[in-house]
């Protein structure tokens, strides 16, 4: 079974502290990666919607190699309280 | 809310103006889309209304059973419109997925709250007081913090207590002249006032978690749920079975409901999109200007008559509502 995807990317974010777009993408590929919502767009809008609630902070940007603008987003301790009260043990 | 903070990386003037460009964008996104979902919440109630005006709905017997048949039958196609939006952006296999989970789990039980009952009182509410229902129901701003008080401890700020005195005082001047004719005004009023509290308690119940849910997806759900439980259980329950076969082979309040239930699933869509935005407390307190499109729209389409009551007070709600969910000076501090 997969997590919603919004929820996997908070949790991905749990794991590693933090990450810019690009790399929670590649994180997630191999299980979300054949869905049709896999769009850099839909999972900005993700990361943005889970910084909007307070379970995430920007920690910096810059501009990536094609000339994109990367966001760097880092877990909180709302986000990190969230997902151990909601997420089950087996997917953390 | 955590205090936790980490200085920026940044690289330079081009990452710098793009930042800038990207939440200017998310920003003008969650204002736009909290007002359009006021705008299209008005034009559900209104369309919704006009679909009560044709027989079988009109001539219905008892309290009950045409606020259910229609609510049921609009909440309904609303999630079959989501589902369809949801389909085409290949994000099914979601519903499944959220509905696993803990927060999945209370968007359900909130949507009983938020579908069934509020929708129906309000329905009930439009039927016997008019729009004089409209900005009663808009006091939802007003329970959904008293609830977080109550159940989440989250004391409420001078600012959130004036805006509920502001919601009483709005809700008091709607209730000062009854209108000519309507029998049942008052229960009417403590209908609308029902949908208040359940929408109120929906919104506090759907904070467990909530936003690690897409928000897209999680309106979906409740949509769905919301008409399934109407037409499925209550309207057997009410005995509104043979109304609800006859609005449906009379065709054309089914017509005009498929489109209210377009509105009410644009208008839902764009509130949690605008919530999980720009953040609750604004999206919320745009979504409650449903109250002026709501009584505005009866005014010019439906021969609702324009009392200086209704106009004070939904202007006082509207007001009030505002100032429980966000301070208005914020609206004007971040957007550059």
């Amino acid at each position: 079974m997969l997590l919603p995807a919004r929820t996997a990317v908070l949790n991905y974010l749990y794991k590693v502290g933090k990450a810019d777009i690009n790399q929670i993408m590649e994180a997630l590929k191999p299980d979300y990666g054949n869905e049709r919502q896999f769009t850099r767009e839909r999972y900005l809008d993700h990361v943005m919607s889970l910084e909007a609630n307070g379970l995430l902070v920007k920690s910096g940007y810059g501009l990536d190699g094609d000339g994109e603008l990367s966001i760097e987003f880092e877990i909180n301790e709302d986000g990190r309280a969230t997902v151990e009260k909601y997420i089950p043990a087996v997917f953390r | 809310m955590s205090s936790e903070t980490t200085p920026m990386r940044t690289q330079g003037a081009a990452a710098d103006a793009k930042m800038k460009q990207l939440d200017k964008k998310f920003r003008v996104t969650g204002i736009s889309t909290g007002l359009i979902s006021g705008l299209t919440y008005g034009i559900y109630t209104t369309l919704v209304m006009i679909a009560g005006y044709y027989e079988p709905l009109a001539g219905a017997v008892g309290l009950l059973a045409a606020p259910f048949v229609t609510s049921g039958l609009n909440d309904l196609l609303a999630g079959i419109w989501l589902t369809i939006y949801n389909a085409k952006c290949g994000r099914l296999s979601e519903m499944g997925r959220s509905l696993k989970t803990f927060p999945g789990k209370m968007i359900l039980l909130g949507a009983l709250f938020g579908g069934p009952i509020a929708n129906g009182a309000y329905l009930i509410g439009l039927a016997l007081a008019g729009a004089y229902a409209i900005p009663i129901s808009a006091t939802c701003a007003l329970f959904g913090a008293l609830f977080s008080w109550i159940f989440l401890k989250q004391k409420p700020t001078k600012r959130v207590v004036a805006g509920m005195v502001l919601c009483v005082i709005g809700a008091i001047v709607i209730n000062f002249v009854k209108p000519e004719g309507a029998e049942n005004f008052t229960l009417g009023i403590i209908c609308a006032l029902v949908a208040a509290i359940c929408w109120g308690l929906e919104g506090m119940i759907s904070s467990y978690g909530g936003a690690l849910l897409d928000t897209d997806v999680a309106v979906n759900i409740r949509e769905l749920f919301s008409g399934i439980v109407d037409l499925f259980v209550i309207v057997p329950v009410i005995g509104a079975i043979p109304l609800l076969t006859g609005t449906i082979g009379a065709g054309i309040p089914l017509l005009w409901l498929a489109v209210a239930g377009l509105s009410a699933a644009v208008s839902f869509l764009c509130w949690y999109k605008s919530n999980a935005t720009v953040g609750c407390a604004i999206g919320m307190s745009l979504n409650v200007t449903y109250a002026f499109w709501g009584v505005l729209f009866c005014v010019l389409f439906l021969g609702q008559e324009l009392t200086a009551t209704i106009v004070a007070g939904s202007v006082i709600i509207v007001c009030g509502a505002v100032l429980v969910t966000m301070n208005p000076l914020d609206l004007f501090k971040k957007g550059e």
